[in-house]
C-alpha cells in the first residue's frame, strides 16, 4: 500500500481540484463543505489525538474568526480574503489568550475551560451592540467570490490541514508527541519541551481552524453568536474524528466523508442525523475504540500517511 | 480428614498481554495447612495469588478449591466460596473507618448475617481495631492497617486466606506478634497460603513451602528439607 | 444597602437549585472519575418526563416526582451497566466520550418528540411570594426549590454515610480492586451509584422546569451549572456542592445586579475561571 502512497493521493488531490470542470453544482458544495470540514477535524484530531489536549472549545476559534471576517469586511472595507487570513490571526490571538488560563489545567480540566470560554465569547457576542447583538451580520464584501473560488479556498484548507498535520507529527515535535502519547513517563522527563510542543500545535490548531471557519463563513454570508459559538461545532468534529479513528490522519478522511454524506442525506432532518451519529460514535468507542482507519490498521496494517518514520 | 485438598492449583499460565508471568505453576494445600510460597521478587508470587483471587485470568490450566472449580471466575464469585486475599499494601480503605472497613469484609449475603459475631470475634483477636474503630482508615499505622487488612479478610468467614508479603514495612515486634494471630487463625482450621519475602519467618511457620524462580516452580517440599543452598540458588541464580 | 438584599437573598436560593442540579454529577466524579458530560441533557428529560406525567395525570409537578425519580434511577443504572463500564479502565477519555455522544442523542431525541418550542412545568406557587420588607419579597418558588434541593442533598449525605451499599460505593471509589476483593460487583456498584446521581438529575430536572423554561438544547447550559458548581466546591466534595452553588449563584446575581440581566452567565463563567486559575482543585477539593 505505501508504494502506492503518492500516486493515490496524487490522483486524490487532481481529482479534487477538477472538480469545478467535471463536477455537477451538486458535488461541488458537496466538496466544499468535505473540504472545510476535514481542516477543522483534522485539527481537533491534532489536539485530541495527539496532543492530548482534549478540546471542547473549537466553536470559540470558528466564530471569533468568522466574526474577525464579518466585521472587517463589513465594518472597514477589507479585502475579504485578506480578512480571513487576519480572522486567522485574531483565532490565534484568542488561542494564546487561552492559554493563559487553561495550559495550567489537564485533562478534563482543560476540556470544560475551553468550552466555558467558547460559552463567554457566545455571551458577550451576543450582547455586544457592536455585532448587533444575537440578531447576527450578514457578510457583504464588494464583490463577492465566485463559488469555484470559494471551493479552491477550501481546497487549500483541506488539503493544507492534512499536509500540515503529517509534516507536523514527521517533525521533532511530533516525534516528542508520540514519546509522550506512548508513555507517560517520557512526558514527565521532558516537560519544557512538550509544554512548548503542545502549545505549538494549539496555536497551529486555532490557525488553520479560524482560517477554515472564515472561508466557511465567506461560503455561509451569514453569522450569529448562537450559531457559531455552539457546541454543535465540536459535536460534530469529535464524532468525525472518533468514527474515522482518532490519532490516525487517514481516520477525519473517512469520518469526515461519512459525516458530511449523512448531513447532505438527512439534510431536512439535522437532528435525525446528529442521533444517528451520536449511535455510531457510541457504538464505535465500544466495538473498535480506534475507529474505522485504526481498526483496519490494527487488523491489515493499511496507512497510507503514516506520521511513524519507520 | 486431615488429607482434604483446600486449593489445588494445576499446569497454571498467566499473561499479561504479550508477558508470560507464569509457567505451567502448580500448588496444593490441604485442609488446615500453612503453605509458605517463597521466591526473590518478580518470581510471581503475587500473580499467582491474584490469579488465585480472581484479580487476573488464567491463559491455561486449572485452579479448584475446596473442591470447586473457580479459574476464571471474578472475585465477587470466587469470595463466597470461602477465599480471601489479603493483598500486597493492605489496601485498606483510607475514607472509611475502621468499623466500615471490617463489615464490607462481610459483604457477600454468605456472611452478613453473621455479622456480629465475626466483628466480635476479630475485636478480640486485634483489641486495637476495637479501640479505633472510629477513625479513618488512612489514620492508623503501618501494623494496625496490616491488622485491619487481616480482620477484614476474616470478616467474610474464610475457609482459605491468601497473604501476600502482610510483613513488608513492618517493625520485627509487630511482625512477630501478626505471625502469632496468624498461628491462631490456622489453629481455628482456616488453610493459609503464604507469600513472603522473609523466607526465615515465612518457613518456619510453614507446614509446606514451595520456591518460585522467574514465574516457575522450582521446589517443594517441607521446610525442614529445604536448604539454604536451594533457596540461595532460588534468589540469586547460583 | 437594603436594594442588595433582594439579589442576595435570591442568590442564597438559586443556589440550593445548582447544588441539587450538580450533585449527581460531582457524586460520579468522586466515584469513578466520569465527568458525565450528558448530565444536563439527562437532567432536562426529567423534565419532560414530569411534563408528559403532568399532561397526562394533570398533577401538580411535584407529584409527578414519584414517577420522573424511579424511572431516573433505571435510566442512570442501564446508561452505566451497558455503556460507560465497558469503557472504564485506565484513560479518562473514551468514557467521556460516550458521555458526550449521549448529551447529543438525548437532545436530537428529545427534540424529535418535544419539538424545540419552549416549555415548562407550570403550578401556581411560581406567582406566589412572601413579602418580608419593602424592598425585599421571598419567591415561594425559589424557597421550594432550595428545600427540595437541601433536602436531596442530605439525603445524599446520609444514605453514603450510614447505608451498606453507601459504604460499599465509598469503598470501591477508595480503591476498586480492594472493594472487589472483598466480594464487592465493583462495576454493578457503579451502575447503582449512577442510579442515585440520576434520581438526584431527576429531583433537579422537575424543580428546574418548574422553575425557568426549557427545550432540547437547554441540557449542556446546565452541565455548565453543574460543572461550574463542582469545579468552585472541589469535585467529589459534597460540601463543596453546596457551597459551589451558592458563590456561582450569588456571582451571577450580583454581578447581573451592578450590570445587566443579560451578563448574569458571564459573572458566574468568571467566578468559575478564577477559581480554575487559582485554585485548580476547588475550594474544598483535594489534591488530585
Amino acid at each position: 500500500m505505501v508504494k502506492y502512497k503518492w500516486p493515490i493521493l496524487g490522483v486524490l488531490f487532481v481529482g479534487f481540484a477538477t472538480v469545478p470542470v467535471w463536477g455537477s453544482e451538486y458535488v461541488l458544495l458537496f466538496c466544499l463543505l468535505y473540504c472545510l470540514y476535514l481542516a477543522m477535524s483534522q485539527m481537533w484530531n491534532l489536539l485530541a489525538g495527539y496532543t492530548s489536549l482534549l478540546s471542547l472549545g473549537q466553536q470559540a476559534f470558528i466564530g471569533f474568526s468568522g466574526y474577525a471576517v464579518a466585521v472587517l469586511t463589513n465594518y472597514y472595507g477589507v479585502y475579504i480574503w485578506l480578512s480571513v487570513l487576519i480572522g486567522g490571526f485574531f483565532s490565534v490571538l484568542l488561542a494564546l489568550f487561552m492559554s493563559l488560563f487553561i495550559f495550567r489545567m489537564r485533562g478534563i480540566y482543560f476540556a470544560i475551560g475551553t468550552w466555558i470560554f467558547a460559552e463567554m465569547l457566545l455571551l458577550w457576542f451576543s450582547n455586544w451592540k457592536y455585532v448587533k447583538y444575537g440578531t447576527g451580520l450578514f457578510i457583504k464584501p464588494p464583490h463577492p467570490p465566485s463559488m469555484t473560488t470559494i471551493y479552491y479556498a477550501s481546497l487549500i484548507m483541506g488539503a493544507g490541514a492534512t499536509a500540515a498535520i503529517y509534516i507536523i507529527l514527521r517533525s521533532k515535535i511530533g516525534l516528542g508527541l508520540m514519546a509522550m502519547r506512548d508513555d507517560e513517563d517520557v512526558s514527565e522527563a521532558m516537560g519544557v519541551e512538550i509544554f512548548r510542543s503542545k502549545l505549538f500545535c494549539f496555536m497551529v490548531g486555532s490557525f488553520i481552524t479560524g482560517l477554515t471557519a472564515g472561508v466557511l463563513y465567506v461560503f455561509q454570508i451569514f453569522i450569529q453568536p448562537y450559531k457559531a459559538f455552539a457546541i454543535d461545532w465540536t459535536v460534530i468534529l469529535v464524532f468525525i474524528v472518533i468514527i474515522g479513528g482518532i490519532g490516525t490522519i487517514e481516520g477525519p478522511i473517512v469520518g469526515t466523508f461519512i459525516y458530511v454524506l449523512l448531513s447532505q442525506w438527512l439534510a431536512e432532518y439535522a437532528h435525525i442525523s446528529l442521533l444517528l451519529l451520536g449511535i455510531i460514535a457510541i457504538t464505535i468507542i465500544l466495538l473498535a475504540p480506534t475507529g474505522i482507519m485504526g481498526t483496519l490498521h490494527q487488523k491489515t496494517g493499511f496507512a497510507i500517511l503514516s506520521p511513524r518514520r519507520l | 480428614m486431615p488429607d482434604e485438598i483446600a486449593l489445588k492449583v494445576s499446569n497454571l499460565d498467566v499473561h499479561y498481554k504479550d508477558f508470560q508471568a507464569l509457567w505451567n505453576v502448580f500448588l496444593e494445600a490441604q485442609k488446615g495447612e500453612i503453605v509458605s510460597v517463597i521466591g526473590a521478587n518478580g518470581a510471581g508470587k503475587s500473580t499467582l495469588l491474584n490469579t488465585i483471587a480472581g484479580l487476573l485470568a488464567p491463559t491455561q490450566g486449572a485452579i479448584e478449591c475446596l473442591g470447586e472449580k473457580i479459574d476464571g471466575l471474578p472475585p465477587y464469585k470466587i469470595v463466597p466460596i470461602g477465599i480471601t486475599l489479603v493483598p500486597e499494601g493492605r489496601r485498606i480503605f483510607p475514607r472509611l473507618t475502621v468499623y466500615e472497613n471490617l463489615i464490607m469484609g462481610s459483604y457477600t449475603p454468605r456472611t452478613r448475617s453473621s455479622r456480629n459475631e465475626a466483628l466480635k470475634k476479630i475485636y478480640q483477636l486485634f483489641p486495637v481495631l476495637k479501640d479505633r474503630h472510629n477513625q479513618m482508615g488512612d489514620t492508623l499505622s503501618g501494623g494496625e492497617q496490616q491488622m485491619l487488612a487481616i480482620g477484614r479478610a476474616l470478616m467474610s468467614n474464610p475457609k482459605l486466606i491468601l497473604c501476600d508479603e502482610i510483613s513488608l514495612g513492618l517493625a520485627p515486634v509487630v511482625i512477630k506478634s501478626i505471625y502469632g494471630r496468624l498461628r491462631q487463625i490456622n489453629q481455628e482450621g482456616i488453610t493459609i497460603v503464604l507469600v513472603e519475602q522473609d523466607i526465615k519467618r515465612s518457613l518456619k511457620v510453614a507446614n509446606r513451602a514451595y520456591i518460585m524462580l522467574e514465574g516457575k516452580m522450582v521446589l517443594e517440599g517441607e521446610p525442614s528439607s529445604i536448604s539454604e543452598e536451594q533457596v540461595r540458588k532460588a534468589y540469586f541464580g547460583i | 444597602m437594603e436594594s442588595l438584599l433582594q439579589p442576595i437573598l435570591n442568590g442564597v436560593l438559586l443556589g440550593g437549585l445548582y447544588a441539587v442540579i450538580a450533585i449527581g454529577m460531582s457524586t460520579m466524579f468522586g466515584i469513578v472519575k466520569l465527568v458525565n458530560l450528558a448530565h444536563g441533557d439527562l437532567m432536562i428529560m426529567s423534565s419532560y418526563l414530569s411534563l408528559v406525567i403532568v399532561a397526562w395525570l394533570g398533577v401538580n409537578p411535584l407529584w409527578s416526582l414519584l414517577g420522573v425519580v424511579p424511572v431516573m434511577f433505571f435510566v442512570g443504572f442501564f446508561i452505566q451497566d451497558f455503556l460507560i463500564n465497558r469503557v472504564l479502565g485506565k484513560e479518562m477519555e473514551p468514557p467521556l466520550l460516550v458521555a458526550f455522544g449521549l448529551s447529543i442523542i438525548v437532545q436530537n431525541f428529545l427534540l424529535l418528540i418535544f419539538t424545540p418550542d419552549a416549555r415548562s412545568l407550570t403550578t401556581d406557587l411560581a406567582v406566589k411570594t412572601i413579602p418580608l420588607g419593602e424592598h425585599l419579597n421571598l419567591a415561594v418558588l425559589y424557597l421550594v426549590d432550595f428545600l427540595l434541593g437541601g433536602a436531596v442533598i442530605l439525603a445524599v449525605y446520609l444514605f453514603f454515610k450510614n447505608t451498606y451499599m453507601g459504604r460499599a460505593i465509598r469503598a470501591a471509589s477508595d480503591d476498586e480492586m480492594g472493594a472487589s476483593l472483598m466480594g464487592v460487583n465493583t462495576r454493578k456498584i457503579y451502575a447503582y451509584a449512577m442510579g442515585i446521581a440520576m434520581m438526584t438529575a431527576g429531583v433537579a430536572g422537575v424543580l428546574v422546569g418548574m422553575t425557568f423554561t426549557f427545550y432540547p438544547h437547554t441540557g449542556p447550559q446546565y452541565l455548565i451549572i453543574a460543572m461550574g458548581v463542582v469545579i468552585i466546591g472541589g469535585l467529589g466534595s459534597m460540601k463543596g456542592c453546596l457551597a459551589g452553588g451558592l458563590i456561582l449563584a450569588l456571582a451571577q446575581l450580583l454581578g447581573a445586579h451592578f450590570t445587566s440581566p443579560g451578563y448574569q452567565l458571564l459573572f458566574g463563567y468568571g467566578a468559575l475561571l478564577v477559581v480554575l486559575g487559582l485554585r485548580p482543585q476547588g475550594l474544598f477539593g483535594g489534591k488530585i
